[in-house]
């Protein structure tokens, strides 16, 4: 059973960034997401960001904190889940 | 290829602290121009550390604000006929009126249109100062003014011009601030360049400078000037740091055999701080490091002008003023207090911009 969360953030990353020929749930959970098989880049990290902030309620303060926050799937989901606001996490 | 040497007949600059020798003094006593401010102006946000020049919020106006400044800025450059064949003016920047464009989105009032880009904010500007019709654009993001000091040497070594004008300013705005903030290197930390922190942080300044480049006649030189692009990314340098390599490298023979102390670009982010610092080292292990954007912020496309004209206030004074806001740095060579520049022969000024372009210019007394 996947983590909800891990789920619903592999689905926004896809969304975000109109990733039109990957699954969601092909996304490793723990590849890097910016440089990685994902070609991501700083531009889309920007993206994220922003709607990250806005769909969870969160504050990413330094790129270094979205740095370390958009280093994997594995990684944005503790953050997010130590940051969002509950009430818009995934039960 | 070699840049011919060309000198200073005059330069100035007008951040918010004053004019280069009143900004110079307030940096020697550590003063910082950044105060906090909500990152969307009147709209709120986090706040930001901003540097506005007097009398001036961040939200855009029309007539802007900032005119004003540019009008007594102007007022100092001496001589006439500006923006003629043989006397052309660059306007150099890399932002201009856009915050205009943003005001003309949220208001709906296509006044603000007349400044919001390159082209019509410069002939709004060309007409209020009074300039001919030789005025031309240059823009290329952080190092700007340095593309518009070299565009000017080249016009002078070929004798297409007897002197030029290169006029340089950057503005803030909601629109500018809020999209150094959406990449949360500006945030709610004051900048200190050049030193080891856990997060960095920069903060963001008006700027206005202005030099007269001419071929023989001035008490300043440009003994060389270099441009690198490293064509790597959108944002980021090269990670192991061989733009800054490739730049500084390039003044190689004008420095041969020179002491020399180094203004560096030094915007408070950690990586680019740490490759300028090591790049330094490996070609001028000598040279001392300084910085001023951490009490200025980074007056984006006119810091190379901005911070040339602040170094030749800091050699007439005798004393360079130190990393501001920099405990705990990068190097052993960074300066975190003045310094006195008599045991120099010159000064190597540097800016960094997006997309790994960097630019150098070695200036020393004629």
């Amino acid at each position: 059973m996947p983590d909800p969360l891990s789920a619903r953030l592999k689905q926004l990353i896809v969304e975000t960034l109109r990733l039109e020929d990957i699954e969601p749930e092909a996304i490793p959970d723990n590849e890097p997401l910016v440089g990685g098989g994902l070609s991501l880049d700083s531009i889309d990290a920007l993206e994220l960001v922003v709607r990250l902030e806005r769909e969870f309620g969160l504050k990413i303060s330094s790129s270094e904190e979205a740095r370390v926050a958009l280093s994997s799937v594995a990684a944005l989901t503790s953050f997010v889940r130590e940051r969002g606001d509950p009430a818009k996490l995934p039960a | 290829m070699a840049v011919p040497a060309v000198r200073i007949a005059a330069c100035g600059c007008l951040p918010p602290l004053g004019d280069a020798a009143a900004t110079h003094a307030a940096l020697l006593r550590g003063e910082r121009a950044l105060r906090p401010v909500p990152v969307r102006g009147r709209e709120g946000g986090d706040p930001v550390p901003l540097a506005l020049v007097a009398d001036r919020a961040l939200d855009e106006t029309m007539p802007p604000a900032w005119l004003p400044t540019l009008a007594e800025l102007w007022r100092r450059v001496p001589g006439d006929g500006w923006g003629s064949p043989r006397r052309p003016v660059f306007v150099t920047g890399s932002n201009f009126g856009v915050g205009g464009l943003y005001a003309l989105r949220r208001n709906g009032d296509r006044e603000f249109a007349r400044w919001g880009a390159p082209p019509t904010c410069t002939e709004e500007l060309r007409q209020a100062l009074g300039w001919g019709r030789d005025v031309s654009i240059l823009s290329h993001a952080c190092v700007s003014a340095h593309l518009g000091l070299l565009e000017a040497t080249r016009l002078l070594a070929a004798g297409i011009a007897d002197e030029v004008l290169v006029f340089s300013f950057d503005f803030l705005s909601p629109f500018v601030a809020g999209g150094f903030h959406a990449l949360k290197i500006l945030n709610s930390d004051f900048p200190a360049p050049f030193r080891e922190r856990a997060t960095g942080a920069i903060g963001l300044g008006d700027g206005a400078a202005f030099a007269v480049l001419t071929r023989d006649r001035g008490e300043w030189r440009l003994e060389d000037q270099t441009l690198y692009n490293e064509m790597h990314h959108f944002t980021a340098n090269r990670p192991d740091g061989s733009g800054f390599d490739a730049c500084l490298g390039g003044l190689g023979p004008a420095a041969r055999g020179r002491r020399l102390w180094y203004k560096g670009h030094g915007t408070g982010t950690l990586e680019a701080g740490r490759m300028e610092v090591a790049a330094v080292g490996r070609a001028f292990p000598e040279a001392p490091i300084t910085g001023w954007k951490g009490s200025l912020g980074h007056t984006l496309g006119s810091c190379g002008l901005v911070e040339l004209a602040l170094a030749v206030a800091a050699i007439r004074a005798g004393w360079a003023p130190g990393a501001i806001g920099t405990g705990d740095p990068m190097g052993p060579r960074v300066a975190t207090t003045a310094f006195a520049t008599a045991a120099y022969d010159g000064v190597i000024c540097a800016s960094n911009a997006f997309g790994g372009a960097h630019a150098a210019f070695l200036l020393a007394h004629a």
